[in-house]
């Protein structure tokens, strides 16, 4: 089997001290804290992209080695060698130490690249790979066990492992000693990861002077949309969700995200900055932001763009009307300020419903498909299916008023006693008066309980074991009240 | 004919109302949150409107399904926030039932310009709290709650006196016995029969129980 022919662009003082290959996309977000290093991530960057000039699909190895395949670039630019020599002119331009090696196989080309030869383009031609293989020692096979090994056995060089069967090889040493067989013949099979990076598809406008008046910037936004479609269009993507920033001339920045779905046009993304802006104006009474200095719109979750199926069945349609309302409100509040219930099983009837964020599409358990498991969190719970049967739960009407947080209450006997609720579900005396809060005692006419609910048991963390009560109160009220560690709470009210 | 001018409301709740529902475009006022204010929004949303309840994070939604609201027609504003009256007229764009707690008590001026935007979007606002100039205001006299004894039996249901006035058409006050909610989590009109003795003789309630005795 013939290898790929590989060029691979190392840059020794650019290798950070961090192993392993990283994503191109960690390198950009910074994810390497140091400053030195981050500083040594940017430079790097820069050679990375002055290598993409000579060929798009680029691996980068990791940090300060990237490789491409060469055949294509060659036949364009003329020679492999050509190519090298103008990529390590172009890297030696940013005052990097960078060296290029092309050989057969990535293997065999990171260690042309990492050969110590004065020159900066190290060339292992076509077929040559065994033989520059053959004189490298076993110390380079990034095994220091194995390498060790090899070497008091008198197994110097990978010419001299290479010549070795390959079965006994394996038999002797295993995988790893097949593997560096493998690689020692020249037999690397390992192919290019070169993916198209990551790219920066926002579209940004600045403002000089700042801009006060809202007209002009949701003229702006409306280009800014137009370019930005037009970007995705010809790439044929589309977006989940788009961004809207605004910075301000005394450096505060207004950030929003929008639902988009590839449905929205340049006059709906321009709406939604003015309702941003318009919100952002009203929270900042008193000392005004002044005028706006850029706006700036990234798509969000890019995806392809496969077209859009509108619900035919099932989901009430949101209606135009309704989603804009509920986008102003967005707009003023955040995103997680309106909520569309669902209901659900469950023995508490706090958790009879659960909500999602208005926007979000489809139901709270596909929310993986977004990967934004963090970001819509504490409301984001998984409501629990409702066709099952729910021993335990409080039977009858539900209550209308059911308190997000439970309130506190006193709740007494008739000498006044504060009534208990021993282990074994007793009742230290009939209810007699209830107090929530701070508010007045109402006389209790009419209780049943307690109807004790332990519940997930087996997790320290959430278990929780109560009684319940119902109570009704002279003034014609009913309450759903708990005692949990001898406190009563007071869950629901009925009126 | 159905009247265009009014959202329905639930079969109980029609003698309440002039015209028999909910005019579009007024106020409706209700002095505190509770099921009667979810009965109210029922009707509407179960005929197909889009409802919003604001400013009240406990308002039990499976109480308000089984009363018939439809939960994938309604938007929760927990929060209203400092700029409410913005958001409830923003809400009132966009659905035809806005019911909302005012976080804060609303000035003349702010309440001025919500009924305005109100008209013009031909909605209603079913306020739960005080709005002076409501056209409608309804409340509950007195309520008792049956199937409860002394340490046994369930919550059952609820015989609720309800009062509607208001102004204009609504001046002539409307009184109801109804169950809110009967067994079944609906609101139903009571029996005079069935009305347990304990609430009928409540004090506060006398006068307006021989209103309904005698108006038939």
């Amino acid at each position: 089997m013939t290898q790929e022919r590989v060029l691979v662009v190392r840059c020794p003082t650019l290798c950070t001290p961090e192993q392993g290959a990283l994503e191109q996309g960690a390198l950009e977000q910074g994810a390497l804290e140091q400053g030195a290093d981050r500083q040594a991530a940017r430079l790097f960057e820069r050679v990375v992209s002055a290598v993409m000039e000579f060929c798009p699909r680029v691996e980068v190895v990791e940090p300060g080695v990237c490789a491409f395949a060469a055949r294509g670039p060659a036949r364009y630019f003329g020679g492999e060698t050509i190519v090298a020599t103008k990529i390590a002119a172009a890297i030696a331009r940013f005052g990097v130490d960078g060296r290029v090696g092309i050989a057969d196989g990535m293997f065999a080309a990171l260690l042309a690249a990492g050969a110590a030869t004065g020159d900066a383009v190290t060339f292992i031609p076509p077929g040559a790979t065994p033989e520059f293989l053959g004189g490298q020692p076993v110390s380079v096979l990034d095994d220091p066990d194995l390498a060790g090994l090899l070497h008091r056995l008198g197994i110097r060089t990978l010419g001299d492992l290479a010549g070795l069967p390959e079965a006994d090889v394996a038999s002797r040493f295993g995988a790893a000693g097949e593997k560096a067989h493998r690689l020692a013949s020249g037999r690397d099979m390992r192919p290019l990861d070169a993916r198209p990076p990551a790219q920066d598809l926002s579209v940004t406008q600045e403002f000089d002077p700042p801009e006060t008046m809202a007209e002009p910037l949701v003229f702006a936004a409306k280009a800014l949309a137009e370019r930005m479609h037009a970007t995705l269009n010809a790439k044929g993507l589309t977006c989940v969700r788009i961004q809207v920033q605004a910075t301000w001339e005394d450096g505060r920045e207004s950030s929003r995200l929008w639902r988009h779905d590839g449905l929205l046009t340049a006059v709906q993304v321009a709406d939604r900055v003015r309702w941003q802006l318009d919100a952002w104006r009203t929270d900042a009474l008193g000392e005004g932001p002044g005028g706006v200095v850029s706006l700036r719109l990234t798509p969000d979750q890019v995806v392809r763009a496969t077209g859009q199926q509108l619900a035919l069945w099932g989901e009430a349609v949101v209606t135009d009307r309704v989603a804009r309302a509920a986008m102003r409100v967005q707009a003023l509040l955040g995103h997680e300020a309106v909520l569309r219930p669902r209901l659900g099983g469950g023995r508490n009837v706090s958790e009879q419903v659960t909500h999602r964020p208005f926007g979000e599409r489809g139901e709270l358990g596909e929310k993986g498909e977004f990967g934004e498991k963090g970001e819509f969190g504490e409301k984001g719970e998984p409501s629990l299916p409702a066709e099952q049967p729910w021993p335990g739960r409080i039977p009858g009407a539900a209550p209308a008023v059911v308190y997000p947080v439970t309130r506190e209450a006193t709740v007494t006997d008739l000498a006044g006693q504060p009534v208990t609720v021993s282990g074994r579900c007793v009742i230290s005396a009939a209810p007699a008066q209830l107090a929530v809060g701070t508010g007045r005692p109402r006389a209790i006419t009419g209780w049943a309980g307690p109807w004790p609910l332990t519940e997930r048991w087996w997790d320290p963390d959430a278990a929780s074991r109560r009684a319940r009560f119902q109570l009704v109160t002279d003034d014609g009220r009913a309450w759903l009240a708990a005692v949990s560690d001898g406190c009563w709470q007071i869950e629901a009210g009925y009126w | 004919m159905p009247d265009v001018g009014v959202l329905p409301v639930v079969a109980a709740l029609r003698d309440l109302l002039p015209r028999g529902g909910l005019t579009r475009g007024s106020v409706v006022a209700v002095p505190e949150f509770g099921l009667l204010s979810l009965a109210l929004a029922a009707g509407p949303s179960a005929d197909g409107a889009w409802c919003a309840i604001g400013g009240i994070p406990e308002a039990g939604v499976l109480a308000a399904a089984g009363l018939g609201l439809d939960p994938e027609r309604t938007l929760l504003v927990p929060e209203l926030g400092n700029s409410w009256p913005q958001v409830v007229a923003s809400l009132l764009d966009g659905c035809e039932l806005v019911l909302f707690r005012p976080p804060t008590r609303a000035s003349a001026q702010v309440r001025q310009r919500l009924e305005a935007t109100l008209r013009r979007g031909r909605g209603v606002l079913l306020v739960a709290g005080d709005w002076p100039g409501a056209q409608v205001r309804l409340r509950v006299m007195a309520q008792g709650w049956t199937g409860l004894g002394d340490g046994h039996g369930r919550l059952r249901s609820c015989c609720a006196e309800v009062i509607a006035d208001g102004r204009g058409e609504a001046g002539r006050p409307r009184t109801s016995w109804l169950w809110l909610p009967a067994e079944d989590g609906t609101v139903a009109v009571a029996d005079p029969a069935d009305i347990p003795a304990d609430v009928a003789d409540d004090p506060a309630a006398g006068a307006a129980t021989l209103r309904v005795v005698n108006g038939g």
